[in-house]
């Protein structure tokens, strides 16, 4: 039964999945074609907070930083050196040894704490990251930010848009295995009993750090692709409104699901470019941060799980209580 | 001399207006187990009405009246519907509460407009003494003495009052406290809201010793709180206020003399603190 119904989800998976890829060329619209390329980075960047909030129960206000490492370090490679694809593989593996070093430090730091150390040091952390940016201006250029040069393959916008695409049906696929595999299934014992998993034996504060790590690796992969889609880096890729989205995509379309952040993404970067656009109807959409907050507030009380996880809850009724614990897991 | 001096009373006067907003962290955290991440928006709005009512009716202990009464007003509405819906749910709490920091900071911006704000302290808090010739700012003054009288009536209140008494009780054993029949929701209704009124009241005393206010200010402070908090040990009360001088201290002499580092000798002693002293320096529990 179980295996079915994979199946049948698996289906639904490759069916969206080639209509994404079919779409640049059946239907030109550069608009959508920019809209959807963001909706996949920033879908990359909420699934890996959703390693962190939804699979092992952290809560971290700083996930902007490994964003804007990200960002920054492709930038600067652009920028100092040529724009070729050497150069740019170079600036990734540099991402990655960055994102995993800070993440580490900070997880061996604070994971064996409550909770809420984690979230008040990575804030902090990420606070001054953006100072850093704003105050070494001979490589960050301060707040303006500054331009670059990409290498010639990444120039064509329909080609990015795939590259995107097959980036997050990448990560996405991987991080199922990851969630799956016995490392995930410890990560959400955690989530559920904290207690429970290292009275079993299992070194906790391990197995935290190994989350903290692959999140903070897979959201400088983000940060990379949106300098890259931007062609432009600026302090703002540190600020607390990039952690923010990927709180309300990930809180919004469900924790500890994967789908349920993509959803999210798409609906948070769609809701922003509508109400964007409304600012010109009255001046109160410019403060969509309120709108997106109230929600935010909202979902938090009302529905914890999200939409895939209310969803879910709905369906299959047989599962109620297992997904129940899901969403009381924001409770441990 | 001048200078160190000078630097001292500087850094005494931020430590001060950390402490205000660093020391309601801690007794929520202690009391109820709530980490407050909206706090620093109860700060802003309290410079910002205060300063508003300040400029408007000319009168400086007005606004500082009026801060207080903001902080003590929006401190009830937020226990009574953000934080007592979430009780004893950790993870829902600290989100909750960015959630409303968020809505708090972008609300500054809809009723006071989005530009900075600029404040100056009443003519007779304005200029300096001179002593021989070190020049004392009258305002840097105020604030510590202002500072240290909070100090002061909240100790005396937890050390010699009845109330005090089941505040530092429940932070020890808030079961053992409802048990013998106090009503602890009520307590930590009052804790809430005397929290949230000394943020706003270091939120108005800010305004015109900094000279301008900004919606962003209150994450900014909120920041330098935790740190304070996390070196202070949560929920320790006079830990808040050593903490808060030292990283005042420390920030402003790293401002003058190695100004690259201002921020991060703060982070550096913090790490410190977490590696050696996870509890705090003063912390009852971790």
């Amino acid at each position: 039964m179980k295996q079915l119904m994979g199946n049948r989800m698996n289906a639904v998976y490759l069916a969206v999945a080639i209509f994404l890829i079919i779409l640049p060329f059946v239907y030109e619209s550069r608009t959508l074609l920019i809209l959807l390329t963001q909706v996949f980075i920033f879908a990359i960047f909420a699934m890996s907070y959703d390693i962190l909030l939804g699979y092992t129960g952290i809560v971290s206000f700083g996930h902007a930083m490994f964003f804007g490492i990200g960002a920054y370090t492709v930038g600067v490679f652009m920028k100092r050196f040529e724009p070729t694809v050497p150069n740019l593989l170079l600036s990734i593996l540099v991402t990655i040894l960055l994102t995993a070093l800070v993440s580490y430090v900070l997880g061996l730091l604070t994971l064996r704490l409550k909770s809420h150390f984690y979230a008040m040091l990575t804030m902090a952390v990420a606070g001054l990251f953006l100072v850093l940016a704003e105050k070494w201006r001979t490589v960050t250029y301060g707040n303006d930010g500054f331009t670059f040069r990409v290498p010639d393959m990444l120039k064509d916008r329909t080609d990015f848009y795939l590259i995107c695409l097959v980036s997050m049906i990448a990560v996405f696929a991987l991080l199922k295995r990851f969630t799956n595999s016995p490392l995930g299934r410890v990560l959400q014992a955690i989530r559920e009993n904290e207690q429970r998993t290292e009275s079993l034996g299992y070194s906790v504060l391990h197995y935290k750090v190994i989350a903290s790590v692959v999140s903070g690796i897979l959201a400088g992969m983000s940060g990379i692709l949106y300098a890259i889609s931007l062609r432009f880096v600026n302090t703002s890729v540190f600020t607390m409104d990039i952690t923010l989205d990927a709180l309300l995509m990930t809180i919004i379309g469900g924790v500890g699901t994967l789908v349920g952040a993509i959803i999210g993404a798409g609906l948070i970067e769609f809701a922003h470019h509508w109400l964007t656009e409304l600012a010109k109807v009255h001046w109160i959409f410019e403060r969509w941060i309120i709108f997106f907050g109230i929600i935010y507030i909202l979902a938090v009380m009302f529905f914890p799980m999200g939409i895939v996880g209310t969803l879910r809850n709905i369906k299959f009724k047989g599962k109620k209580e297992k997904q129940q614990k899901a969403g009381e897991k924001i409770a441990s | 001399m001048e200078v160190l001096i000078n630097l001292t009373l500087n850094g005494l006067a931020t430590g001060m207006l950390i402490f205000l907003l660093a020391a309601g962290l801690t007794l929520i955290f202690g009391l109820m187990d709530v980490l407050n991440f909206a706090h620093g928006g109860l700060f802003a709005w309290g410079a910002y009405s205060g300063t508003w009512i300040y400029t408007s009716t000319g009168s400086f202990f007005a606004g500082i009246a009026g801060a207080i009464l903001t902080g003590l007003i929006l401190g009830l509405a937020t226990e009574k519907w953000i934080i007592k819906p979430v009780y004893g749910n950790h993870i829902q709490q600290i989100l909750i509460t960015l959630g409303l920091m968020l809505v708090l900071s972008e609300m500054l911006k809809v009723v006071w407009g989005p530009n900075q704000i600029s404040a100056s302290p009443p003519s007779y808090l304005a200029g300096s003494w001179e002593l021989g010739n070190i020049i004392i700012i009258k305002y840097r003054v105020f604030i510590i003495a202002v500072g240290l009288m909070v100090f002061a009536l909240v100790q005396y209140v937890l050390k010699s009052t009845k109330i005090g008494l089941v505040v530092r009780a429940g932070v020890m054993d808030k079961e053992m406290v409802q048990s013998l029949g106090i009503n602890i929701q009520k307590i930590f209704m009052m804790v809430f809201m005397v929290g949230a009124a000394m943020a706003a009241l270091g939120g108005v005393l800010l305004a015109p010793y900094s000279g301008v206010i900004y919606a962003e200010m209150g994450l900014e402070f909120a920041i330098l709180a935790f740190i304070v908090v996390v070196i202070g040990g949560m929920g320790s009360f006079p830990g808040s206020i050593l903490a808060a001088v030292l990283v005042g201290l420390s920030g402003s002499f790293m401002a003058y003399y190695v100004p690259s580092l201002s921020l991060a000798v703060n982070m550096l002693l913090m790490s410190a603190v977490l590696i050696f002293r996870p509890q705090g320096l003063f912390g009852l529990k971790g």
